[in-house]
């Protein structure tokens, strides 16, 4: 069965995109947040195989969010989305459980590898 | 890949970003301690960033990196925002706002001239960079003193040995990450992190750990790892993270002699970023999913909806005709379903007004700084919602109407000083929603109209004549404003320019079928009021009979409705008028008005409203309360102003739909 994704950015373009690389190299989209307090909420209903979570948005961050979802699923396997430069808060959001980190601007073959690699 | 499927949404996204960015800087503006306001600029210029660079447009995404590293040194605490620096920003965000135009209209990110606001950060960035050096001497200072070689050489040893005596494994890790991985730091940062995680522990590193902090490496690192697992998961570890191209994983030798090692420092506790916190992060957020439309499709959808009104009207109209009674139910219940249909329709193409509101704090500011002019711009009512095509149009209006009350409405400080007034004028744009329509008023406390100096110049560009100035009330008074050519501005100013204007403004709101007017009291402030409907293509109109014809007339513009004989009607100086209710109601008859041919005896009256007076239109008959669906009457009837347009009945027949204020106006004139 195909893995199941949850993507998180509060950039409807960067869904979008994400989604559109995630589901062409065969993965199933079972849902979007725009932000960490919907990130978790969505978690908890949708229980994804692996979350694609943005670090910086609104309401909460993204890292806010790896925490809390790690804290009611140790299990959850989380890759965060990183601009350039973010390096001290991936290593945070390392540090809270998510367990890859991709960089925009997305390479598609990046992205693919760290969730066939990260959903094994 | 191809980007330019994301585009549309890239633009829209961008545009949004912006806008968010003008009202964080102004917030900042005024409240430069703010850090709320610092970390959601940094927020919307990292988003920026990223999309932009994504879509290729690096120049833009360069941009956005500038200037978010003008804010660095003011987020860290280091330095204090600056006036000047607002103004880099703002600079900054007004190029972003052209790049976006730019891009589309077509266009690439090519023009975007990075040079001045480069320019001017580097002459005022001088302190900046000093603090951001400082940063980064102080992480210096804190790397680990060094140990002497041979020490921890001999200590590497010792602990292996030992580890090897307790049952557990040594092994010389070495990891080669991809050659174009970006962020290496902390793509090293998660092996370290899966190693220890797991039950290893890394006792030495080359090149250290403080140097990979540092990005001091290529793409290959070596680790000496003490742990439990066998061989085989630890590979697999390592390997299962994205962008690591090879793993060589072999026991270590402790007669290995090359090894320079050192224990792991606990670095990484230090490195928690002040991320970004948010105080409403307790704050519940609304689950609904959106989606994006082209307008483009709302605008057929809306078609189809007028479409469907009409067959629905012809289908009733042809069923009553034969009084079957099982139809009856299924008919209501269509009625009531296109109803629901069309009011869902009609949200859907509502946005609130604050879609055309968020943009004037940023052109207040402007205005108000190269006017010199203190203003308190304060906007009530952003909620409001209207139809985005009138949304669409309003927004030039009303820049027109705000400039002119910054400009000519608010004194100078020194004149409102002078005056009595609070040093600061105040400017308030409000929105509401009344009925089917929504008013927007747009109030200052400025210097207002002089009624004399209206009358004065109105004659003077001749657009009154001598005779007509006495006999005008306030409201025409001021409705002079509105007429072409006409200015009580000395001199034209840069801001406003001169006259032209309102006359354009009242153009544009007529041409929504609204209307606006205007109410004012010299020395105290000036008042503009707009009215215009919810929405633009659907509205409920009284269909009456006059000779064969049948017309529509808007509800929104009708008082009342009443049955009247021709000795009601009487004859003051030449104007028709009927007494209602002790009130002089001067009366139009459409069927003399439309040469409607023989009149009958028997007439009925319809009371509309327009500008708060009362006109009577005389009609053969009132034929009842219909939605139509208004079409345009095409160009050839451009020059035709009693009628907004036209409807199809549930007959098939059309039905001109009157428009009041400009029929009341003519048929009085004559």
């Amino acid at each position: 069965m195909a893995k199941r994704i949850l993507i998180v950015d509060d950039a409807a373009f960067m869904r979008m995109l994400l989604k559109d690389i995630v589901t062409k190299a065969g993965y199933e989209v079972v849902g979007e947040a725009a932000n960490g307090n919907e990130a978790i909420e969505r978690y908890k209903e949708l229980k994804p195989d692996v979350v694609t979570m943005d670090i910086t948005m609104p309401e909460m961050s993204g890292i806010e969010a790896t925490k809390e979802i790690m804290r009611s699923d140790p299990k959850a396997n989380i890759i965060m989305c990183s601009a350039m430069g973010q390096q001290m808060m991936v290593v945070e959001a390392i540090q809270a459980g998510a367990k890859d980190f991709i960089v925009k601007p997305f390479q598609q073959g990046r992205v693919v590898e760290a969730l066939s690699k990260v959903s094994k | 890949m191809d980007m330019s499927q994301y585009l549309g949404v890239f633009v829209e996204e961008a545009k949004e970003n912006i806008q968010g960015l003008n009202e964080s800087v102004l917030e900042l503006e005024s409240n430069p301690e703010s850090g709320d306001a610092i970390n959601e600029i940094f927020r919307l210029m990292h988003t920026l960033k990223g999309s932009s660079a994504t879509m290729g447009f690096m120049k833009m995404s360069k941009m956005c990196h500038a200037l978010e590293s003008l804010l660095d040194s003011a987020r860290s605490g280091k330095a204090k925002v600056t006036e000047n620096m607002i103004d880099i920003i703002f600079l900054g965000i007004d190029k972003l706002t052209e790049v976006v135009s730019d891009i589309e209209n077509g266009e690439d990110d090519s023009k975007l001239d990075l040079d001045d606001v480069e320019r001017a950060m580097s002459n005022q960035g001088k302190g900046a960079e000093k603090a951001s050096k400082k940063i980064g001497e102080v992480e210096k200072s804190d790397t680990q003193t060094e140990f002497g070689d041979d020490i921890v050489e001999e200590a590497v040893k010792d602990v292996a040995k030992k580890a090897i005596e307790d049952g557990l494994s040594v092994y010389m890790v070495r990891v080669e990450l991809a050659k174009d991985s970006v962020m290496k730091s902390a793509r090293m940062y998660i092996v370290f992190h899966r190693i220890e995680e797991n039950d290893g522990q890394i006792v030495y590193s080359e090149p250290p750990t403080e140097e990979i902090e540092k990005e001091n490496f290529e793409t290959t690192v070596e680790l000496v790892v003490i742990t439990s697992m066998k061989m085989e998961k630890l590979q697999d570890l390592i390997s299962n993270i994205s962008e690591i191209d090879k793993v060589i994983i072999k026991p270590f030798e402790t007669k290995e002699n090359e090894v320079k090692a050192e224990k792991k420092p606990e670095t990484h506790e230090k490195e928690k970023e002040n991320q970004i916190k948010k105080d409403n992060k307790k704050r519940r957020v609304k689950l609904t999913q959106s989606v994006r439309v082209d307008v483009e499709k709302l605008d057929v959808l809306m078609n189809l909806m007028a479409e469907l009104v009409i067959s629905r009207s012809r289908i009733e109209e042809t069923l009553k005709k034969y009084k079957i009674k099982e139809v009856d139910e299924s008919l209501s219940q269509l009625g009531r379903i296109t109803l629901d249909l069309q009011s869902i329709v009609m949200k859907i193409r509502m946005i609130p007004i604050s879609f055309v509101f968020d943009r004037f704090p940023r052109m207040v500011r402007d205005l108000s700084k190269k006017l010199n002019k203190k203003i308190d711009f304060i906007v009530q009512g952003e909620d409001t919602e209207l139809d985005r095509t009138v949304a669409d149009e309003i927004g030039e209006p009303l820049v027109h109407m705000i400039r002119n009350s910054i400009d000519h409405g608010i004194e100078t400080e020194k004149e409102r000083i002078g005056a009595g007034k609070a040093p600061t004028g105040k400017v308030i744009l409000s929105a509401r929603q009344e009925g089917d329509s929504v008013v927007i008023e747009v109030n200052d406390d400025g210097r207002g109209f002089d009624k004399e100096k209206i009358i004065k110049k109105a004659l003077e560009s001749g657009i009154i004549q001598e005779y007509e100035a006495s006999a005008m009330s306030n409201e025409e008074i001021f409705s002079l404003t509105f007429e072409p050519g006409f200015s009580t501005s000395k001199k034209p100013t840069e801001v406003s320019g001169r006259g032209v204007g309102m006359d354009v403004v009242k153009k544009t709101i007529e041409s929504l079928n609204g209307n606006v007017y205007l109410e004012s009291v010299a020395g105290k402030g000036t008042k503009v009021i707009i009215r215009l409907p919810l929405t633009l293509s659907i509205i409920q109109a009284l269909l009456v009979e006059v000779g064969s014809l049948v017309y529509a007339v808007p509800i929104s513009a009708v008082d009342s409705t009443l049955a009247i004989k021709e000795n009601n009607i009487k004859d003051v100086e030449g104007q028709k008028t009927v007494l209602l209710r002790g009130e002089i109601v001067p009366v139009i008859d459409l069927r003399l008005h439309f040469d409607a041919g023989a009149i009958s005896e028997k007439m009925d009256l319809v009371v509309t409203r327009y500008k708060d007076r009362k006109y009577g239109f005389i009609v053969d008959k009132l034929l009842g309360q219909q939605d139509i669906v208004i079409k345009a009457l095409g160009k050839l009837f451009k020059d035709v102003k009693e009628f907004s347009g036209g409807a199809i009945l549930g007959n098939g027949s059309i039905a001109l739909i009157i428009d009041v204020p400009s029929l009341v106006q003519k048929a009085l004139s004559r």
